[in-house]
């Protein structure tokens, strides 16, 4: 390896695993939340969809 | 539906913002000077060497873990902001009893805790990076875990009392005593020695100080995104619950 390259890696790259490791887990961490409760919300709204049909046939057969 | 329409465009914009910060600390932002690293070999270069023992050559080289505070203190910073929230919500619950202002308070709370664990998650890689340990019992870290188990706290407290009202009342005034912790934490790295760097403390160049103040920005955005869309989530869960006692009843 190119010694110049080797020592930039080797006193600048050293912390690259840890600088990456904690920016990939934080986006990762807060995409994952924000689409866990995404999904739960579209389950409800679909559940809402339906309870609301029901009741307006049950207010329509009365 | 409007408060979620709000919750995405700024979930957008936060992530944008924060992206943009994130490529500017990498570009733009002026490299740290100071921090050491520890090398086997001695190495011909121009950066200083500090000291020489049986770990090694250690010298004194360009910050690189420093990138690290570009996302690790907006988080920090969105932490506090998110808890302090809890507990205004948590003061107006106790003064007017409405069931709103619980729910709002245990929402902030839950956002706060995201916050927290990722403050924790970064804040633990940077110790790692530049202290070369995964934990230090200082006072800025031991403070903050003592906020976190707090945090977790109020949420065993509030899975352990069945009656609504009991939950509320006691999860409000829990929510109020926790968040003493917050200005201790923040605070403690100015006022007793600390090995914890403070921000601004040293001066800050404005090519750190702008991509600092984007990512600050932008996550806030995320934080009330966040919290907007669990408020979403809660109001449809309270009308299913309104629909299936009106079919039943």
């Amino acid at each position: 390896m190119d010694p110049t390259n080797q020592e930039i890696y080797q006193l600048v790259l050293h912390d690259a695993p840890y600088v990456i490791g904690a920016y990939a887990i934080l986006w990762v961490a807060l995409m994952a939340y924000v689409g866990i409760v995404f999904r739960r919300l579209m389950r409800l709204e679909k559940e809402v969809a339906v309870l609301e049909e029901s009741m307006e046939r049950r207010n329509a057969a009365k | 539906m409007r408060q979620l329409k709000v919750a995405l465009v700024m979930l957008l914009i936060g992530g944008v913002l924060t992206t943009v910060a994130f490529v500017m600390a990498f570009t733009t932002a002026e490299m740290q000077r100071f921090g050491t690293v520890t090398v086997d070999e001695p190495l011909d270069t121009a950066f200083p060497l500090m000291e020489v023992s049986e770990r090694g050559y250690t010298y004194e080289r360009p910050w690189f873990s420093q990138k690290i505070f570009y996302f690790h203190v907006p988080v920090a910073e969105a932490s506090f902001l998110v808890f302090g929230v809890a507990a205004f919500y948590s003061i107006r619950f106790l003064m007017r009893r409405r069931k709103e202002f619980d729910t709002k308070a245990r929402l902030a709370m839950e956002t706060a805790i995201v916050f927290v664990t990722l403050t924790m998650i970064t804040g633990i890689l940077w110790t790692r990076a530049a202290w070369g340990v995964w934990w230090e019992w200082e006072p800025r870290l031991t403070t903050y875990f003592i906020m976190t188990l707090m945090m977790i706290g109020y949420f065993v407290l509030r899975n352990s009392i069945e009656d609504e009202e009991r939950r509320a009342t006691y999860a409000a005034a829990f929510g109020i005593i926790a968040f003493i912790n917050a200005p201790i934490s923040f605070f403690i790295t100015r006022l007793i020695p600390s090995s914890h760097p403070v921000v601004f403390q040293s001066g800050f160049a404005t090519s750190n100080l702008i991509p600092f103040i984007i990512a600050q920005i932008g996550m806030l955005m995320v934080g009330y995104a966040i919290y907007a869309i669990r408020a979403s989530e809660v109001r449809l869960e309270e009308r299913v619950d309104v629909l299936k006692d009106a079919l039943e009843g």
